[in-house]
């Protein structure tokens, strides 16, 4: 017979088998992936994929995104300078999304992590009161809608290429994307169980 | 809500005990898994995510799933998807284009980054699943359903067809007005395969394959 506290079990991150916590290095016992290693070590990857991730998301938006050929003529257009633009148009329904995509969910996405990367280490006073899992969860699921710009561009860039009129793909793009792909290997290289283990601390 | 905090020291025979447990996968509650009917599915009573089901019928379903979305991401491959006019020019767009337009433009980052999200990843996970979902109908091979599912849970997050569906419209509403726009053969299949792909991949959980890999597999081999 094993004595085993309940919140020392923690769940694997690649299969959801139940494990045992035993400090530092665990391996579950049912994938072999490991799933705790150093503490600091932990945070470390994550927060520098995280402030990548920021960078990036700088000259994503100072630079063009999209630039039109007309008849010789250039018209370059940032992320927010696209949106404004659609606003104008009236084709709200997809200002909205493009806003929501490019804007809302990459900073929403950094505060979130950023404010739980800090809380497991520095857990604040009321802490206890905001749902850490349920942040993570929306990080998650909202994450990869992101990328609907990118793919935006790409459509329109393969759609659109005559002597007369092109679309090109801007430098932003790529910012852009380097940007989306390292806010999500922040998000995974976040461990949860770490949440866990800050509330166990704080009793 | 109040929730009592309560450390239950709870007493197992050996590791392999935790297998009668499962954690919420969104709000990391702790439960003990009850036998449930055909058919039917456990859900968590704190937030109400899915945990498990028992549902006998799931890898017959779930490979034939896997079988014509491999077929109609083939499909929506082969053909054009989108198909305008423009200045009296017709110009069309397949998966392939689209990323080899911007590799040739010198966008080598994006165009890596989009055959990976909206090509490759989405076809591994397919033939991983059908790998999968085969061994598993012929109880076989302990070790490599094990990879394949390790495997299979590192790529999940990186599979993005459905967003690229919704990309395409956004694309399109963009064009209205200014372009005359007809939709291709692949863009219906594209449809079909993002839906058959939200049920495989969204639906069923990894931790419901590993039960299943327990059931049809580990537990015949100690008969
Ligand atoms: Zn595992
Ligand atoms: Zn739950």
């Amino acid at each position: 017979m094993i004595d085993v506290e309940e919140n020392r079990l923690i769940p694997c991150p690649i299969c959801n088998a139940v494990n045992i916590d035993r400090g530092n290095k665990n391996i579950c016992r049912r994938c072999g992936s490991a799933i705790y290693q150093h503490k600091n070590f932990i945070t470390e990857k994550s927060w520098a994929y995280l402030i990548t991730a920021i960078i990036a998301y700088i000259p994503a938006n100072l630079y063009p995104m999209l630039i039109t050929n007309k008849f010789g003529t250039h018209q370059s257009s940032t992320i927010l300078g696209g949106v404004v633009h659609l606003w104008e148009n009236g084709s709200y329904p997809i200002a909205m999304v493009i806003f929501f995509a490019s804007i809302v969910v990459p900073l929403l996405k950094f505060f979130i992590l950023f404010y739980l990367l800090i809380s497991v280490k520095y857990p604040f006073g009321k802490d206890k009161k905001v749902d850490k899992h349920k942040l993570y969860y929306i990080t998650e699921v909202i994450g990869p809608w992101s990328m609907i710009d990118v793919f935006v561009v790409a459509i329109l860039t393969a759609l659109i290429h005559l002597s007369n009129i092109s679309i090109v793909a801007g430098t932003a793009a790529t910012a852009f994307a380097i940007s989306v792909f390292f806010t999500l290997l922040s998000a995974h290289a976040f461990d949860e169980t770490l949440i866990r283990e800050n509330i166990k601390d704080s009793k | 809500m109040n929730k009592l905090v309560i450390i239950i020291a709870m007493k197992i025979k050996n590791e392999d005990d935790l297998d009668n447990y499962i954690i919420c996968h969104k709000c990391f509650t702790l439960h003990k898994i009850i036998p449930i009917k055909d058919g039917y599915m456990a859900s968590c009573n704190e937030c109400g995510a899915m945990l498990y089901r028992y549902d006998t019928k799931l890898v017959d379903k779930s490979l034939a799933l896997s079988i014509s979305g491999l077929i109609f991401f083939i499909l929506a491959n082969f053909f054009p998807i989108v198909k305008i006019e423009i200045l009296g020019h017709d110009q069309f767009i397949t998966i392939s284009k689209t990323i080899f337009t911007l590799i040739d433009s010198g966008f080598y980052i994006v165009g890596i980054l989009c055959m990976f999200l909206i090509f490759i990843f989405p076809l591994m996970i397919l033939i991983i699943d059908i790998i999968l979902f085969t061994l598993l109908k012929l109880r076989r091979s302990k070790k490599f359903t094990k990879t394949l599912l390790v495997l299979l849970a590192h790529i999940l997050p990186w599979s993005m067809p459905d967003i690229f569906l919704i990309s395409i419209l956004v694309a399109l509403v963009k064009l209205i007005g200014y372009v005359q726009i007809d939709m291709g053969m692949a863009f219906y299949a594209l449809i079909i395969f993002v839906l058959i792909d939200i049920y495989i991949v969204k639906k069923v959980k990894i931790s419901e394959l590993w039960i299943l890999r327990e059931n049809m597999i580990l537990k015949r081999s100690k008969n």
